[in-house]
């Protein structure tokens, strides 16, 4: 007769098999669309130590591939040394394009700061944040600016501003913020980004900004951002430059990303069953005393 | 003895105050394994954990690594243990392995917190309200808290003040090392803001 213990290893070996077995990067051919290369992007990442997430850089760099990514900004917490890690490592994986960034945590304001190469002092305000950013040849966007960051962004880093994220999981947690999301994009034509604000739960890349760029490399996303040539979805409603919206809409891989395959669906319904059901039989059996 | 003897990490968990004793008085062998066997343990489950929370399954490619770093949590938990100085007669092994025994209410709210993560679309989970996290969280740290508790009065040996001392320096001292690493770089903007540094 099986034992509780033996049932709770099985159920593991499985999970662990059908989990990795149905782990397969997308394969995604590259979409090119009005003249531009477009590259879905996901903007806010946060990476593991120091940065409130769970997986480290490189296993990032893995799981965006998965996730069907041409592009990221790892953007620790007052830090830019992950994204340089992280940037390092796609170099020599063939990875997706990463960019060094930083998340600007200060008391007043959040900021993702794109494209830059050394930390940027959360001690600054908002304006001179953006200056030092814009020094750096990188790009600001406004991070889950909510009503209680508007404060911080006065005329002057109002103006300098390069881009706001108009869609992120803040945006599915109510209607009031999803709301606040969209009036602070409206304030003037901000660049549109769509980020997933990655923290661990939850798929990466789930809100993903659409780049049109000129050529596929952190130097043409950067132009593109700063130009405006990108394209939000959340479900029928589209941010982002008028004139490209409806090019993108014509394809229907950027507004349905695509899914995985039955093959591998199925395989991971079956690696999380397994995995959930024997890591709770192992914790309840232990180890014999 | 209760049937639940054969698993001994259940009946801590259901009734700690009658477990303890009888368990500390069993001489269990193993030198190097039996101190690090459910620290182990608990290091695999997180792995797992993150990656059933990210992919939605438990894949080599993230719950290897992730297990390899995530185990500075159970390094941290045997660090504060020998920091406060808790070590029952019969080795500090031993201690180690009955002090994680008390550990699965931590592991059982962390798979059932994945298991969210991996059976139900992101967005929705986005629209919950974030009671939805804190009072299971509150629960199990009152659980978990409870079985130290027992520990260090049966298993130690402690009185009701030391064992209260005991749990909250523990404690203390494994959370906060645990959050540095976790989140330092943005805590610190959060402290030296309110202190005004």
């Amino acid at each position: 007769m099986i034992s509780i213990r033996q049932s709770a290893g099985y159920l593991i070996v499985a999970a662990i098999a059908a989990g990795t077995l149905s782990d397969r990067p997308q394969t995604r051919n590259p979409v090119n669309l009005g003249g531009y290369r477009v590259l879905a992007a996901d903007f806010h990442v946060h990476t593991f130590p120091l940065s409130a997430s769970t997986l480290a850089p490189w296993d990032l760099i893995f799981e965006a591939r998965r996730q069907g990514l041409d592009a990221m900004a790892i953007t620790g917490h007052n830090q830019t040394l992950a994204g340089r890690v992280g940037e390092w490592f796609a170099r020599h994986t063939d990875g997706p394009i990463v960019l060094v960034g930083e998340e600007i945590h200060a008391p007043q304001y959040h900021m993702i700061a794109v494209g830059i190469r050394n930390t940027i002092s959360w001690r600054l305000g908002a304006a001179s944040a953006i200056d030092e950013v814009h020094r750096q040849g990188g790009v600001a966007i406004a991070a889950h600016p909510v009503e209680q960051f508007w404060p911080a962004f006065d005329a002057d880093a109002l103006r300098k501003l390069d881009a706001t994220e108009v869609l992120q999981p803040a945006a599915y947690s109510s209607e009031t913020a999803r709301l606040q999301l969209e009036e602070f994009y409206n304030r003037r034509r901000f660049t549109a980004i769509g980020s997933s604000d990655y923290h661990g739960p939850g798929p990466l890349g789930l809100c993903r900004t659409y780049v049109f760029a000129r050529e596929a490399s952190a130097e043409g996303i950067v132009d593109a951002l700063r130009d405006g040539r990108t394209v939000v979805f959340n479900g029928n409603r589209a941010y982002g430059d008028p004139a490209l919206i409806p090019v993108a809409r014509e394809n229907r891989r950027l507004i349905e990303p695509a899914a995985e395959t039955s093959g591998r669906a199925f395989g991971a319904v079956l690696s999380r069953v397994c995995g959930v059901l024997g890591l709770l039989l192992l914790i309840c059996s232990g180890f014999p005393d | 003895m209760s049937r639940l003897a054969l698993f001994p990490d259940a009946w801590v968990m259901l009734a700690p105050g009658s477990a303890y004793p009888p368990l500390t008085q069993t001489a269990a062998r193993g030198g190097w394994w039996l101190m690090l066997r459910r620290p182990l343990l608990v290091a695999c489950v997180l792995g797992c954990a993150m990656s059933l929370m990210t992919s939605g399954r438990v894949t080599l490619r993230l719950a290897v690594p992730a297990t390899i770093y995530w185990s500075f949590v159970p390094l941290f938990e045997i660090a504060a243990l020998a920091a406060v100085g808790t070590i029952k007669r019969g080795g500090f092994s031993r201690t180690v392995d009955l002090f994680f025994m008390s550990h699965a209410p931590w592991s059982l709210g962390l798979v059932g917190y994945a298991a969210m993560w991996a059976f139900v679309p992101a967005v929705h989970i986005f629209t919950w309200t974030t009671s939805v996290w804190y009072l299971p969280g509150l629960a199990v740290a009152a659980w978990s808290g409870y079985i130290d508790f027992c520990f260090y009065r049966s298993v130690i040996g402690s009185s009701l003040f030391q064992a209260i001392r005991g749990l909250l320096l523990q404690r203390l001292i494994c959370w906060t090392g645990v959050a540095a690493v976790f989140l330092a770089s943005a805590g610190w903007q959060v402290v030296a803001a309110r202190l005004g540094l």
